[in-house]
């Protein structure tokens, strides 16, 4: 009986988990379609609606692998708080730092390694 | 008792005009009748979440007051062309510049109305248009402000297409507003697709920024 208990325990306690990160997911897609959708695009492909002839830079594209694969997860979390300068890279990525929370930082960074389907090298 | 009933209603209706703000010309009625399902006069901000502000339908207004100039309201109530390249909340649609418009004397009645919405946090006659070397640096580049807005210079429209247009913003926007909205963004909207910058510039530097987009044609 008691094994039976701890098994139907474990068994939701991994449903609840499953059902948290998704909706962590959905939370962090969100943050991204509002805030960096309009340079970066919704497919995180570099083409959102401000890249215009005079947009003077390419935003970054999340989904090229080996590009994304060079960047730690220290330097995304820097760029999104601190801008594109904290990085040696265009002003025209914005400091979102007095704007995001950290868990907010933090749901990006996995969102945006989810469109890389890579990790840090 | 007839007496003492006519003497109620009588005194109930003239507390009724004492306690109701009044505006010129009805501006409020006419609000509530054609904007008000669009647009909230009741501040403070109302949106907590991304949802909540994507919900709405158009800008709120409560600030209007302290936010536009009197002149271009009056104008641009009746001939309401878009400000924002793109539809409201929207990063897929253009704005279709169907926004209504108003007759003259309603203009002026939405106008006069809208004008008493302003707020404690815009101090008056701070900022005046003024284009330095240092302002025009951090906004074309410094700062990336070109990025979401567009501009004018010489005839040719260039910046992002996100944010509203700032060509014109000389004759739309109150310069102490716009000093108030870089300095404390969150009172006016918490919730926004525009960085944050309080902690980015320094108040001198938001203030020589105000004074530029003061001076946009």
């Amino acid at each position: 009986m008691s094994r039976f208990v701890i098994m139907i325990t474990m068994a939701l306690g991994l449903a609840l988990s499953a059902a948290g990160s998704a909706q962590a997911a959905d939370d962090a897609k969100q943050v991204f379609d509002f805030y960096c959708a309009q340079c970066h695009g919704e497919k995180g492909d570099g083409k959102g609606i401000n890249v215009t002839k005079s947009f003077s830079t390419d935003p970054r594209n999340f989904t090229v692998t080996a590009d994304m694969e060079k960047r730690s997860d220290d330097d995304i979390r820097t760029v999104i708080k601190d801008g594109g300068p904290a990085i040696s890279k265009s002003p025209l990525m914005p400091p979102w730092g007095a704007t995001l929370s950290d868990a907010e930082v933090d749901g990006l960074l996995a969102h945006i390694r989810k469109l890389c389907k890579c990790t840090a090298k | 008792m007839k007496l003492l009933a006519v003497t109620v209603s009588l005194g109930a209706a003239l507390l009724v005009t004492m306690t109701a703000p009044s505006y010129a010309g009805g501006g409020d009625a006419i609000f509530k009748k054609n904007c008000a399902s669009c647009h909230y006069t009741d501040g403070p901000a109302k949106e907590k979440t991304i949802a909540d502000q994507l919900a709405k339908k158009g800008p709120e207004l409560f600030y209007a007051g302290s936010k536009f100039q009197k002149g271009w309201l009056a104008a641009w109530l009746q001939d309401p062309k878009p400000i924002r390249p793109m539809k409201y909340n929207s990063l897929t649609e253009k704005n279709a510049g169907d926004h209504p418009k108003s007759s003259a004397g309603d203009a002026a009645a939405l106008t006069d109305y809208l004008m008493g919405l302003t707020s404690a946090k815009v101090a008056a006659g701070k900022i005046k248009a003024k284009s330095t070397p240092q302002a025009r640096n951090i906004f074309a580049k410094k700062m990336p402000c070109s990025g979401c807005h567009q501009t004018e210079s010489k005839g040719d429209v260039s910046g992002g297409l996100s944010g509203p247009s700032l060509v014109g913003a000389g004759k739309r926007l109150n310069p102490d507003w716009v000093y108030a909205y870089l300095t404390d963004v969150k009172s006016f909207k918490p919730v926004r697709d525009m960085p944050d910058f309080s902690k980015a510039m320094s108040p001198k530097d938001m203030e020589g920024l105000a004074a530029y987009i003061a001076t946009f044609e």
